[in-house]
């Protein structure tokens, strides 16, 4: 007989039950690490499918605390939960959505200085952050490092992700070269964002690590996924890694993980 | 039970009379993935709802169904030949 | 002749640059969006000289820079 409990055939039975997953499946779960770098409205989605979903080590990233204007959409934290370090109450609820797994909780700003280091252990990164220097940090380090990861970005009604394997179609530097200026392009706080469109996105960076670890279907490689939820129209645009890309081509200029001056935030986030 | 299943040569026998829809079918999947290729499994099932659904089940999955012996004690015992 | 925007078929004149669709189609922080014609990135700095051929398919990529 297999080493599953029969608790555990029962709280992964429908994952068990799919082909594509099956027991082998699901013990790939139980064996992966994966990181989510911020325990926000990406993150929070994405850390409670991948505990509920029985990954066997999970590491949340975020040195901040949690706000009254984060609940409308990080769901992973609640009201008793203000003022708490974010990390530490993501963990609290991975635990109580499944005390099996591990969670490791750091409580830290991801910077050139430490993601290395922070993403060694793990087999998968999920970038929830909410600002460029630290989608360009967390790409340019995973490019570097040969890790997979799924990227996302979300705003207003809107959202885009796409996955990035090594020597599988293009990174973020492909497709954008450098951030924009400081409010050249609107963020959340500025802009604002519907909670739920964190869930669609962020739900999807788990949908994505989960296929990456247990190897069923296709990855979002070579494709940048955006929805338009004010339309409900999403769309796939095929892209292609860039031969010139500062990161990922021929003749790389970034070889180590670097950091763009923080974001200034003109509002309270 | 035993004895007409005897004629199948059974590597391995499961009972999933203890649990039911659908860790029925997830017991039956794990033992299954435990077998190789051309190994028989005896799965002893209850009467009803796990006999309408589990042999259906293991079917998709593409196995060979030998036989469905009714134990007369209100189980069934499904004789699975392991395919992949 | 025929242009597909963002997968939708739509009439343009001929000699069109990928500079004037973007300013024809209202583009939001145009400095900073992200072009790329049949799946292959356009430089920025080309914009105004890469004319669009008939049937072209043009996808402009936007910075969403949201998360938490």
């Amino acid at each position: 007989m297999s080493s599953f409990s029969n608790e555990q055939l029962e709280r992964y039975s429908r994952h068990i039950i799919l082909r594509e997953v099956g027991v082998k499946g699901q013990d790939r779960l139980l064996k992966a690490r994966v990181l989510i770098i911020g325990a926000g409205g990406l993150g929070a989605p994405a850390a409670m499918y991948l505990a509920a979903a029985g990954v066997g080590v999970l590491g949340i990233a975020d040195a901040d605390a949690v706000e009254l204007s984060n609940l409308q959409r990080q769901i992973i934290h609640g009201t008793p939960d203000i003022g708490k370090p974010k990390a530490e109450s993501a963990r609290a609820s991975m635990e109580r959505i499944n005390p099996e797994i591990k969670v490791n909780a750091y409580q830290t700003y991801v910077s050139a200085a430490n993601v290395m280091d922070l993403m060694a252990d793990y087999d998968f990164v999920i970038d929830g952050t909410d600002n460029f220097a630290a989608k360009f940090l967390i790409n340019d380090a995973c490019v570097i490092a040969r890790k997979p990861f799924s990227h996302a970005g979300i705003i207003r009604f809107q959202g885009q992700l796409f996955t990035y394997v090594p020597g599988n179609g293009p990174c973020y530097r492909c497709i954008f070269d450098s951030p924009p200026p400081p409010d050249a392009v609107p963020t959340c706080s500025q802009a604002g964002v519907i909670g739920a469109m964190g869930g669609v996105i962020g739900s999807l960076q788990a949908m994505e690590a989960v296929k990456f670890i247990t190897g069923a279907g296709n990855l979002l490689t070579g494709s940048l996924l955006t929805c338009d939820a004010l339309r409900m129209e999403f769309r796939k645009v095929r892209l292609h890694r860039r031969r010139e890309c500062q990161v990922c081509g021929d003749r790389p200029s970034i070889t180590a993980p670097f950091d763009y001056a923080a974001p200034v935030c003109d509002i309270a986030p | 039970m035993d004895n007409a299943a005897a004629d199948f040569g059974i590597d391995l026998t499961v009972d999933i009379t203890d649990v039911v829809c659908p860790i029925t079918f997830v017991k039956a999947k794990v033992a299954l993935e435990d077998l190789t290729d051309g190994q028989v499994a005896s799965i002893r099932m209850n009467d009803g709802e796990p006999v309408q659904n589990v042999p259906r089940s293991v079917k998709e999955e593409g196995h060979k169904i030998l036989k469905l012996l009714d134990n007369r004690d209100g189980t069934y015992s499904l004789i699975v030949r392991k395919v992949g | 002749m025929n242009i597909i925007v963002s997968g939708v078929k739509k009439e343009y004149p001929e000699g069109l640059t990928v500079q004037s669709l973007i300013e024809a189609e209202n583009v939001e922080a145009q400095m900073y969006v992200t072009v790329s014609v049949n799946e292959e990135f356009v430089k920025n700095a080309e914009f105004a000289d890469t004319v669009l051929s008939e049937n072209d398919s043009v996808e402009f990529l936007y910075f969403m820079g949201g998360g938490i």
